[in-house]
């Protein structure tokens, strides 16, 4: 055994997360088990972003040595499913603890068919090492609810590998023979055999890098694209062989919708450099492009429709997720979240005011009253629900003097009243 | 036989009173006779669809009424054809027209032609002396049913009481058990004509299987309905019949939406036993909006008469909504709104019905394998856009395994563009996909297609 996969497997660790859950109406909590490995000599701890989220009200790592030592997050990214996490230094240091850290390995040398190591803690069997090859190093896989309900896959591509991956795994290093991790261990496809993806280290090491210079998220920037790839197209749009990516669809009220973009277009150019988006797996490279813009930036998009080509103007905003805030308002057996920009458009709402109920506790004032999952709350007695703190407030005034209250509701694009009864 | 058993067991029980009343089986013989079958078939391009139902005739000329959900509402009413009428227990069939659909009262209208008319007695003989007798609870009541199709729509009795009468806003009488076909005549003891069985309600059983222990199924009786419309909401609406197989003129309001108002809010809003229903959106270029009415205004009197409280609720906006059908376009119509907590007064004059689904223009092309339909009001009003600004066409039905569904087309797809140009008006868009279709050197064509607010670029392969 080569000297750096057994300090490797010294820096792999279980992690175990409490997080509270909004669903049901109440506040609840559940908890999960997943695996991470240890970045650094000062504790830094990298794992998956559906492991260890900003629920997260507890989490406690099981290092290499069987010690158990808490842990915070420090970095957050859905779009990666990365997420970062600091142990408890001053707690190391009373408890004289030891642990090992892992070096970073450059993903974009490795070649279908090298030999790969998965470790972590599937179904809770901690230091598991299982083994297999690269199957594909350069997968394109997107899920706009793949990270407990975030979008996912965008920006990068993933890593293939038939290495057992099993639940636990998550958040687990894929390492070389020489113990260098090269993608963190993030998902399988249910019900198929050895098709496990990781996410390759050169991603990993760009959002870290990102999270620590950021103190905690990646700034993104968003235009309201949504690509596809030109193939079997080139010849429908007269275009070169490998120039230009197709735009499937532009979102309304978007930046690009704004600038005068429209589905069918394609995409030549951006701020000067050309753009191959042939295949899928070419398209995460251009969406990060775009992402890497500093918010607010002007972008220079060349693009083709019919016969005509044009420079467009377009001004970039933080990209959000589809996934708001989410709050529950116990008194009234209520939990809600907030209408983001995203899911705003996404249903075709005309602004982002309101709040979407995620869940109705039976028994309590909002079951009882009519309300249900899905329907969007949009005015608490006579005031429009634009935040989140209106609803809260309004929770904490019916709870010091529980009296009657008129929700306006919109449940598709038909409005409804309900009295909510204390 | 099971009823037939009860029925003997009846005679023996209670001869005293039946004896005074008309036998029933006579009775039956007579009234049979105002009962029919209606077939007809729906013609796609694909398939052609048989549908039967049930139908009552209701005067000399031989026109029949059939129930609203006896015709399905996307098919044009040109694709509806080889309508055909069965008399009871008769394999023969006699041709018959369609007449269309009358929006108040949700009927539809068919014709008997003039051979079988001789053989049709309308239900009105059995009226009484002009007035529509309400039955009292658990009064009596029988009607008639028809067998399926292989058993020559064979006439059977069916028996029940009146379980209960509700204003659903139409006043209906739910019996114990069901009573007629829907779409068929009941009467009471005397054979007079007390109202016409509706569509059968639902009722909740619970389904156990090894796997499932007691789910929930809602069960509907097609055959055999136990409610039904009493005559005093039926005959004075027998002479509704459609001038036009349109069923136009229509009128129109344009208050999108309307969501019934219930008791808590209404004291909430101190309007103590007021029956409203919220307007969730007034459509834009409608009458409401000329009017002066605004997204979220409470309506709560029609003509200066409040909404009538109704049970349940829903059946207020059911009540508002006829109350606009009855009427004709170009009549005025008085609205008492709350908006806020001012109370508004506005006047309507009502408008035509847009173009209906049923109405709109459509196509089918076999090789590309997609009607493509003319977009609609309606459809502006589903996909969330200005109706002011209609373009494109929607992909009406795709057949399987055609070239177009192959290259993902799906049914209500709106097709925004055809190789890049846009699809402004029907006619355009017919004329290119008819050059499209005819064209054999044409191997594939590309289509700008919106799904829910998304878009994407399909590219059909013909070769």
């Amino acid at each position: 055994m080569k000297r750096g996969f057994k300090q490797l497997l010294e820096s792999v660790v279980k992690i175990d997360v409490r997080e509270v859950a909004f669903e049901a109406g109440t506040k609840r909590f559940t908890g999960g088990i997943g695996s991470g490995v240890i970045l650094s000599a000062d504790g830094l701890v990298l794992t998956n972003a559906h492991v260890a989220s900003p629920r997260a009200v507890e989490i406690n790592v099981t290092l290499a040595n069987l010690e158990r030592v808490s842990a915070k997050l420090v970095g957050w990214d859905h779009w990666t499913d990365l997420a970062l996490l600091r142990i408890d230094l001053v707690e190391v240091k009373r408890r004289s603890l030891k642990f090992s850290h892992a070096d970073l390995g450059e993903s974009g040398k490795l070649f279908p068919g090298q030999e790969v190591f998965a470790v972590g803690t599937p179904h809770g069997l901690t230091r598991t090492v299982t083994r297999g090859i690269i199957s594909n190093n350069n997968r394109y896989f997107e899920d706009t609810r793949g990270v407990n309900g975030y979008e996912t896959g965008a920006f990068n591509t993933w890593l293939q590998t038939d290495a057992a991956i099993n639940p636990g795994n998550s958040g687990g290093p894929l390492v070389t023979n020489d113990g260098k991790v090269i993608g963190i261990s993030s998902r399988t496809y249910l019900g198929a055999n050895n098709l496990g993806f990781a996410i390759p280290s050169s991603t990993a090491q760009r959002v870290v890098a990102g999270m620590l210079r950021e103190g905690g998220g990646i700034t993104r920037s968003y235009i309201g694209i949504v690509p596809k790839e030109l193939q079997d197209l080139e010849n429908f749009y007269s275009l070169a062989l490998n120039t230009g990516m197709l735009i499937n669809s532009v979102e309304p009220g978007s930046p690009a919708a704004k600038a005068g973009l429209r589905s069918g277009d394609i995409l030549l150019t951006l701020n000067g450099a050309s753009i191959d988006g042939r295949f899928p797996e070419q398209l995460p490279p251009i969406q990060n492009l775009i992402a890497n813009q500093p918010v607010g930036a002007s972008l220079k998009l060349t693009v083709k429709r019919g016969t005509e080509t044009r420079d467009y103007a377009v001004v970039t905003e933080k990209l959000e997720s589809r996934v708001g805030e989410e709050w529950a308002l116990e008194k009234w057996g209520l939990s809600v979240r907030k209408v983001s920009r995203a899911y705003a458009r996404e249903n075709q709402l005309d602004d982002a005011s309101g709040v979407v109920v995620i869940g109705v506790q039976p028994g309590f004032p909002a079951a009882a009253a009519g309300v249900s999952r899905g329907d969007i709350i949009t005015k608490i007695n006579d005031q429009l629900v634009l935040s989140l703190d209106v609803i809260k407030a309004a929770q904490a005034a019916y709870e010091t003097k529980p009296e009657p209250t008129l929700f306006e509701v919109q449940r598709n694009r038909r409005v409804s009243l309900y009295i909510l009864k204390p | 036989m099971k009823f037939r058993l009860l029925f003997f067991a009846a005679f023996l029980l209670a001869p005293a009173a039946l004896r005074a009343a008309a036998d029933l089986p006579a009775l039956w013989a007579e009234r049979v006779k105002c009962v029919v079958s209606v077939e007809y078939v729906t013609e796609t391009e694909t398939e052609r669809r048989p549908t039967i139902s049930m139908g009552t005739v209701i005067d000399a000329h031989g026109t029949i009424i059939i129930p609203s959900g006896a015709i399905d509402p996307r098919a044009a009413t040109w694709q509806l054809k080889d309508f055909k009428l069965y008399l009871p227990g008769d394999a023969a069939s006699s041709p018959a027209e369609y007449l269309g659909q009358d929006a108040f009262s949700g009927w539809h209208f068919v014709r008997a032609g003039e051979t079988t008319r001789a053989k049709l007695t309308p239900v009105t003989v059995f009226t009484g002396q002009g007035t529509s007798p309400v039955p009292a609870l658990a009064e009596f009541v029988w009607g008639i049913g028809l067998r399926n199709k292989d058993e020559d729509f064979a006439p059977y009795i069916m028996q029940s009481h009146v379980a209960l009468i509700q204003s659903l806003p139409q006043r209906t009488a739910i019996a114990q058990h069901e009573v007629a076909g829907p779409g068929l005549p009941v009467f009471n003891r005397d054979g007079v004509l007390i109202g016409i069985a509706a569509t059968s309600f639902g009722q909740s059983f619970l389904q156990f299987s090894r796997r499932n222990r007691g789910d929930p199924v809602l069960l509907v009786n097609v055959e055999e309905s136990s409610a039904f419309m009493l005559a005093e909401e039926i005959l004075p609406n027998l002479g509704r019949i459609p001038k036009h197989v349109s069923g136009r003129p229509l009128a129109w309001l344009g208050a999108y939406g309307l969501e019934p108002m219930d008791r808590d809010v209404a004291k909430f809003l101190k309007l103590e036993a007021q029956s409203g229903a919220v307007v969730s959106e007034v459509l834009e270029g409608s009458p409401a909006e000329k009017a002066g009415l605004k997204d979220r205004d409470i309506i709560l009197a029609l003509d200066g008469k409040p909404l009538p409280s109704l049970k349940p609720e829903r059946v207020v906006v059911t009540w508002l909504e006829r109350e606009i059908d009855r009427r004709v376009p170009g009549d005025t119509v008085a609205l008492t709104v709350l908006r806020g907590s001012a109370r508004v007064e506005l006047k309507a004059v009502l408008g035509e019905e847009p173009k209906l689904l049923r109405e709109a223009d459509r196509k089918y092309y076999d090789r590309l394998g997609f009607t493509a339909r003319e977009f609609v009001y309606g459809d502006a009003i589903e996909r969330r856009v200005k109706a002011a600004e209609p373009s494109g066409v929607v992909a009406h039905s795709v057949k399987p395994s055609s070239p177009a569904a192959i290259a993902g087309l799906r049914q209500d797809d709106w097709i925004k563009e055809i190789d890049g140009a846009e699809a402004t008006s029907f006619t355009l868009v017919a004329a290119k996909l008819a050059e499209i279709e005819t064209d054999q050197a044409r191997a594939e064509f590309v289509l700008l297609v919106s799904r829910s607010g998304e878009t994407a670029v399909l590219r059909i392969k013909l070769r």
